[in-house]
């Protein structure tokens, strides 16, 4: 193996390393994202998501082109590595991609609105000493309003930086809050064993 | 997880865990048998197996402070902001 001086650009992640700490971000793959689904000049959003969003099966909707709605969220999915504010929306999305329909797509375009607001984030990596781990982990009791079944969403914290997270649409029915949040719970220490 | 950090010299022992719903950590310290819990499979009770080794611990957090929430609902502009500074997801100028 040959030394090829500090790493800076690996599999379209631009890794900063500074004074301070280390930056990780996917700024060019963000731009090229953004170019290839001709939204490089769209108006720009403050999130990735409405509070009011509802998405369902919309079975009356039109359809769209389903090659180019897999293909998109294929790409979103890929920046989710740097990006774990559109972590929760992109996986919403994802699950429409059988019969993708056009809310299904402007949910998906409102994604990349908030991306062209916001190329340049990443995930921050201060010099810190202190390197305790954390975990959170929360649900939402029947997120997904077609089958009733809760999301929990989980995350790791080594001293004050994100280095683990998800979120997962969870596998069974669950009959009240505090099932949720013990399954959640129970799916986010599996993480860590 | 614990395998890799431990590769890279870091000795976790008792990993904190925070939960905003104080009857889901009731459940994993006592296990109440009633209509409520009982359906619960088995395989979700692993959480209360490393409680009662005492590997985990469960913390209570307020939910305003619970940074999970940003993985699971679509938040309003003021908190997914509050959330994401939290998480130091920073955009470039703002670090250096």
């Amino acid at each position: 193996m040959s030394m090829m001086g500090e790493l800076n650009y690996f599999l379209g992640l631009q890794i900063k390393q500074l004074q301070n700490g280390t930056f990780l971000n996917q700024s060019k793959y963000c731009r090229d994202v953004l170019k290839k689904f001709e939204m490089d000049s769209c108006k720009e959003t403050s999130t990735p998501i409405a509070t009011s969003c509802y998405l369902d099966a919309d079975e009356h909707g039109t359809a769209v082109d389903q090659t180019k709605f897999r293909g998109l969220i294929g790409s979103l999915l890929y920046l989710t590595a740097s990006r774990p504010d559109i972590t929760f929306v992109v996986c919403m999305c994802a699950r429409f991609q059988e019969n993708p329909k056009e809310s299904h797509f402007n949910a998906a375009k409102r994604i990349l609105k908030y991306l062209k607001g916001t190329t340049n984030v990443g995930l921050w990596y201060p010099n810190e000493a202190t390197l305790n781990l954390k975990g959170y982990s929360d649900s939402d009791f029947a997120g997904c309003k077609l089958d009733r079944k809760s999301t929990s969403g989980t995350c790791y914290l080594l001293g004050v930086s994100l280095i683990l997270w998800n979120s997962k649409k969870q596998a069974c029915v669950a009959l009240s809050t505090a099932e949720t949040e013990y399954i959640a719970a129970g799916n986010c220490y599996a993480q860590i064993c | 997880m614990k395998q890799q950090l431990s590769d890279f010299g870091l000795k976790v022992t008792k990993v904190p865990l925070f939960c905003d719903n104080t009857s889901a950590i009731n459940l994993t310290k006592n296990l109440v048998h009633h209509s409520q819990t009982k359906h619960i499979e088995i395989r979700h009770h692993f959480i209360r197996e490393q409680v009662s080794n005492s590997i985990c611990e469960i913390k209570f957090i307020e939910s305003e402070k619970e940074l999970a929430d940003f993985f699971t609902k679509p938040l309003a502009k003021d908190r997914f902001n509050y959330l994401r500074t939290e998480l130091r997801i920073l955009d470039y100028p703002n670090v250096a």
